[in-house]
């Protein structure tokens, strides 16, 4: 276990370019209108960005170093788990404390717009941990597979069901009702079973894709 | 152990390894030998699980080892290896803790002793020294396997000496197998035990360092009575200027006559004898 958190505590402390772009973005992003955006959505961006550097910055480094697949195989969910919650507390703090401040303005909030705080700020905060997990393990698995061809051969197939899926009307029922379940869902159990669900399968995925993995 | 059966490993339609059947049931250092292009990065990077076999089957300590092997026990570093662009004792600190064998106290000594400045970066430090820390981090990880592929690049003379001084109290604080991919023959010959050498992917030499001190020689002489004292010995090479031939044996030697200088092949020659094509020809 030492090895393990030894890996995490590196991934994070390597992960410093996206922690400081999401507080600058945060920090400095303004809206105009009656409508705002809220600041906290910003910090969805670190989640977006971190796979980039697990996977592209500190695998080959760490092993490198003389850590084993295994351990940076956990040590990645660990991270992506420990980000997720950290994500969702400060986004889920700014909704409480920042955003009641544009109290003459419309603030829009993620949380707000996938109706996850239609089941009290705890459950949101929580619907948004688990969504933001299964987008890094999402994130991260797609860029662990590009070297290979079955990496290409996804990003083609994830480009076809957008184009096709969003030009049919039956197809396009489809797509945005998968997006209803593992997003746009007010129903915090089947919401965040799905999303653990997807996850998980998701960390089997990326297991394998890691097992492939040359140096 | 290490026991590598049938292995052959290809790269499209160019086979790097052919065949290749090892057994390294010993710990000891060993030094593995061969052209540029000969095969070694890949043998070794196929031992540490970095890369796939083709075909056969590769063991270490009774694992069978792939890329899908999550802990393969076994420590390779390349040249410029990447790492962290950290202060040099943090990388150090930092390896002992991905590490769960790992002698921090060895890696803290040999930091010392080779002059590295902890505090420099590692993207500051010049080639040999970037090549210093990863040796220092492959050799103080303690796995049972430790392969170092040509860990000497870049060192000056002092560095190189400190380097086999180096190698040799790792071994014997921990016992285990270690192998180094080099071209610097004759300066590690007193630190290995054993020999490999490979050639065209195909292991063409794995013996004691003892059995080449014992049984290489070079024959010189008249054509005549060259061939007459080698022919029924094992010849590995032969060069001929004017009258005079010059046949190199790894076998006992034979009886020392008036007609024919005798002498121990030096390593290296031994070395380029059994891998040197000349002109393009295979022996």
């Amino acid at each position: 276990m030492t090895a393990i958190f030894a890996i995490v505590k590196r991934l994070l402390a390597s992960n410093k370019i996206s922690f400081i772009i999401t507080v600058l973005v945060v920090l400095c992003a303004t809206s105009s209108g009656d409508g705002v955006l809220s600041n906290g959505n910003y910090i969805w961006l670190l989640a977006v960005m971190t796979p980039f550097f697990f996977v592209y910055y500190d695998y080959t480094k760490l092993i490198h170093l003389g850590a084993s697949k295994r351990d940076y195989f956990f040590g990645c969910l660990i991270s992506y788990g420990f980000l997720a919650f950290c994500i969702s507390l400060f986004n889920t703090a700014i909704h409480l404390l920042i955003d009641p401040i544009y109290s003459a303005r419309t603030v829009i909030n993620l949380m707000d717009v996938c109706k996850w705080t239609e089941n009290g700020i705890i459950v949101a905060g929580l619907q948004q941990m688990f969504f933001l997990l299964l987008g890094m393990l999402f994130l991260h698995v797609l860029l662990s597979m590009q070297p290979h061809w079955y990496g290409w051969l996804t990003d083609a197939v994830l480009v076809v069901i957008i184009c096709i899926f969003t030009r049919i009307a039956p197809l396009r029922g489809v797509l945005a009702g998968f997006f209803q379940i593992i997003m746009l869902n007010s129903n915090a159990v089947l919401h965040m079973g799905i999303c653990l669900l997807l996850s998980a399968a998701l960390s089997l995925v990326g297991l394998l894709v890691l097992k492939k993995k040359t140096l | 152990m290490i026991e590598l059966k049938q292995v052959t490993k290809q790269y499209g339609q160019a086979t790097v390894l052919k065949n290749i059947t090892l057994s390294i049931d010993e710990p000891g250092i060993y030094c593995l030998l061969g052209r540029n292009g000969a095969g070694k990065t890949t043998l070794l990077k196929s031992v540490a699980g970095y890369q796939n076999i083709t075909n056969g089957t590769i063991q270490v300590d009774g694992k069978g080892i792939t890329t899908s092997t999550l802990d393969t026990g076994v420590s390779y570093i390349e040249n410029f290896a990447k790492h962290f662009n950290l202060p040099v004792r943090k990388l150090l600190r930092i390896a002992s803790e991905v590490n769960p064998n790992y002698d921090y106290d060895f890696a803290s000594e040999m930091m010392e002793r080779f002059e590295l400045d902890g505090k420099k970066k590692f993207n500051h430090l010049s080639l040999g020294m970037k090549t210093m820390v990863s040796t220092i981090i492959c050799l103080a990880s303690n796995k049972s396997v430790v392969l170092l592929d040509e860990p000497v690049l870049g060192f000056d003379a002092i560095m190189r000496v400190e380097f086999y001084d180096m190698l040799t109290e790792s071994f014997q604080k921990h016992p285990r197998i270690i192998i180094v991919s080099t071209h610097i023959i004759e300066e590690i010959a007193k630190t290995i035990q054993k020999l490999i050498i490979i050639d065209k992917g195909s292991v063409c030499f794995f013996d004691t360092l003892q059995s080449v001190e014992t049984r290489a020689f070079r024959i010189s002489g008249l054509q005549k009575d060259v061939e007459v004292a080698t022919q029924n010995l094992n010849v590995i090479g032969q060069d001929t200027v004017g009258g005079l031939v010059t046949r190199y044996i790894f076998d006992n030697p034979p009886e020392q006559t008036a007609s024919l200088e005798i002498r121990p092949l030096p390593l290296q020659d031994f070395f380029i004898q059994m891998v040197g094509h000349k002109g393009g020809a295979v022996k």
